[in-house]
């Protein structure tokens, strides 16, 4: 479009330019509609008087955000979040590591058909699997319930190890949930990156007297940090932004996350609170934005000269 | 502790045969080089002396020890990588400490060590380098100085002057003959390039679609080469080879030419001369050969020749020698310094032994 402009001949470059300014405006007007709502919730956040209509604040507060922290369940919603979806990141990391590292390297005929087979799990909707994993979730939790209430006598410490570990309505289903469908994608990003590190690493490492575990500590690891980088930004921003896992899989007020909380806040009865929620929005925005800037110096991160050719 | 012994060893891969059936003994403190043209199984062969191949079978013995099974980092072995395999997130500091890290080696003798050794390959200006930031020259010293860091009995090399550029390699070649005379380390090199190999070499082996085709003393090679694939491969430009009839130490050409030979020779129907360029002379105002092309180089000139037959021979005269293209020569053959090898060039022929068969 551009270059078309410019090439134009003499005489059309008037008109040129008034199709390249009205396009301008065009452009800007659709900015200004997409990115609307995105300045209102970041205004009304800070708005003492705010509404659902997008306005300049006539002053600036820290009342909602102080409200959503200390009156509400703020803080306990982000750290049910953060503990979940942080373990799950990890764990999503460690096992896609491994995986994505043995998938890249074998030569096994089972090779590709498990490569699809992987993938074709990110394929099935996850709604369509709640009703089996439940059942399965179910299970477990029978016989971790068991295990925990014959553990110990201690009433305070078996809510709180149910808690930790229940499969349904505890924070470890919900992390293995998470963990099993981030997987899949993040595994295939860790084979797709560990390809391109040629085993010569491996091997020189194996002759400098490197054991597995060393080789996979000093050389492959820090190889690979793009790769995991880009894996955990994805996991930590797919479940981050999913609302329906807890919804399934919890139902005491004190193991709701972040968007959960929300949700509830919002079907409130009574007048809708626009200065708490859009508080709320931007809390729960933050934590992606800081995974991303965090990731960002790992994404970049690229090295070459190690081998010749 | 540190002889190398290869016995019967093979490689197949899906049932291809790669490398089939070697046997040799490398002494301790030997520098071998095994040379071959591309693709005959040489990185193979080194990568199975060094662990990172499984053995398909026969035995490698190292110190009297049976080393098939053992793991590559417990075989006390350094290798320089085709490819130089730097670990491209370390300094070169890093790079060259890193064996000895791994062994727990206290920090100020790891840094004494690897100060040492970058002295001794030129590269102390360079050691907070990462390798992307080093020429090709600079790499492969950085990797040679990963292997002697850690003074391994055995240190491996895989064509490690294949990508430096014909000055650097003449100097690495000096540099590497004096650091095995420095170290006593074994050597075991892998190249294509026969001059390698009889510039540094105390032992050859010439290596041919996975068969040890000769081993010895680079000079041995040169002046006793056991077949004609050997013949060719050790010297440049490489040995001629005519076919003809052998008859009572004369050795005729298809063109009509005649060598005489040692009269140990008898007589055979079908036979091939071989004769280095360099054991020609080319008779001026005579006939039966014609230029086809003249090389000067200065110190050497090489001169193409062929006869009505369309044998074609190569002559290496000393100095700058002139002649014109299609100028008619005769030639004279050194007839001490004649080969004679049977018809498909497995074997030569001894001067004893074709008397005796004929
Ligand atoms: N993993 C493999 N699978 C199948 N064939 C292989 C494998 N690795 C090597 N080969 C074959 O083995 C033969 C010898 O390979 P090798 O790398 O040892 O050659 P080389 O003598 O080192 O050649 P170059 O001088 O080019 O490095 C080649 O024909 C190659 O195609
Ligand atoms: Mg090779």
């Amino acid at each position: 479009m551009v270059s078309l402009v410019r090439e134009a001949p003499m005489d059309t470059c008037v008109s040129g330019q008034q199709a390249q300014r009205r396009a301008y405006v065009t452009l800007v007007l659709i900015s200004l509609f997409c990115l609307a709502p995105f300045f209102w919730v970041l205004l009304a956040a800070f708005d003492p008087k705010a509404s659902q209509f997008l306005r300049l604040p006539d002053s600036l507060t820290l009342a909602h955000f102080h409200n959503l922290l200390t009156n509400e369940s703020g803080v306990r919603w982000i750290m049910n979040s953060v503990v979940i979806i942080g373990s799950a990141t990890v764990l999503t990391l460690i096992f896609a590591g491994l995986g994505g590292y043995a998938l890249s390297r074998t030569q096994a005929w089972w090779k590709r058909p498990l490569l699809y087979a992987i993938i074709l799990v990110r394929i099935v909707p996850p709604p369509a699997l709640i009703v089996p994993v439940y059942k399965v979730m179910l299970t477990l939790n029978g016989w971790m319930h068991g295990f925990i209430t014959g553990l110990t006598d201690d009433a305070a410490l078996q809510t709180t190890l149910l808690r930790m570990f229940s499969f349904v309505d505890g924070y470890l289903g919900l992390i293995l949930i998470y963990t099993a469908l981030q997987l899949p994608l993040a595994i295939w990003i860790m084979k797709t990156f560990f390809d391109a590190i040629p085993k010569d690493y491996e091997e020189a490492a194996a002759l400098d007297g490197a054991s597995q575990w060393q080789t996979l500590r000093y050389v492959l690891i820090p190889l690979a940090l793009p790769g995991f980088a880009a894996a955990g930004l994805f996991a930590f921003i797919n479940a981050w932004g999913d609302f329906l896992m807890p919804l399934m899989f919890t139902s005491s007020p004190e193991l709701q996350t972040l968007p959960l909380g929300m949700f509830r806040a919002f079907l409130r009865v009574d007048a809708i609170d626009y200065g708490f929620l859009t508080a709320l929005a931007v809390i729960y925005t933050l934590p992606a934005v800081i995974a991303f800037a965090f990731a960002r110096r790992f994404l970049t991160q690229t090295f070459s000269g190690g081998v010749k050719g | 502790m540190s002889k190398i012994e290869l016995r019967g060893i093979k490689k197949d891969y899906q049932g291809t045969e790669i490398v089939k059936g070697i046997d040799i003994t490398i002494e301790e403190g030997e520098f071998a080089v095994i040379v071959g043209p591309s693709g005959c199984g040489k990185s193979t062969l080194l990568r199975m002396i060094a662990g990172l191949e499984d053995i398909s079978s026969g035995e490698l013995v190292m110190g009297g020890k049976v080393m098939n099974m053992v793991p590559p980092d417990q075989r006390e072995i350094a290798m320089v990588f085709q490819s130089y395999a730097l670990y491209p997130h370390m300094t070169v500091a890093d790079n060259i400490g890193f064996a000895l890290s791994l062994k727990k080696v206290p920090k100020e003798e790891i840094a004494k060590r690897v100060k040492d050794v970058a002295k001794m390959l030129e590269l102390e200006h360079l050691l907070e380098r990462k390798p992307a930031a080093l020429s090709g020259g600079q790499r492969q010293r950085v990797a040679i100085g990963r292997a002697i860091v850690k003074r391994p009995k055995v240190i491996l090399f895989d064509e490690p002057l294949s990508n430096l550029d014909a000055k650097l390699r003449v100097q690495m070649r000096a540099e590497l003959t004096k650091l095995h005379r420095e170290f006593g380390s074994t050597i075991v090199y892998v190249t294509h390039d026969q001059v390698e190999a009889m510039t540094m070499a105390q032992k050859i082996v010439v290596l041919h679609n996975g068969h040890v085709a000769q081993m010895g003393a680079p000079l041995d090679l040169y002046h006793q080469p056991d077949n004609t694939f050997v013949a060719q491969f050790i010297g440049v430009p490489k040995m001629n080879l005519v076919k003809g009839r052998l008859q009572n130490g004369l050795f005729t050409l298809p063109c009509g030419e005649q060598v005489q030979l040692d009269s140990g020779y008898g007589s055979a129907a079908e036979l091939q001369l071989g004769v280095r360029p360099e054991h020609l002379q080319i008779v001026r105002g005579g006939a039966g050969w014609e230029v086809d092309l003249v090389e000067r180089l200065g110190v050497e000139t090489f001169i193409h020749l062929h006869c009505q037959t369309q044998e074609q021979l190569v002559v290496r005269q000393e100095g700058d020698c002139q002649y014109e293209v299609g100028e008619k020569v005769a030639l004279t053959f050194a007839q001490d310094r004649c080969f004679l090898f049977e018809t498909d060039g497995k074997r030569r022929l001894p001067a004893v032994a074709v008397a005796a068969a004929c």
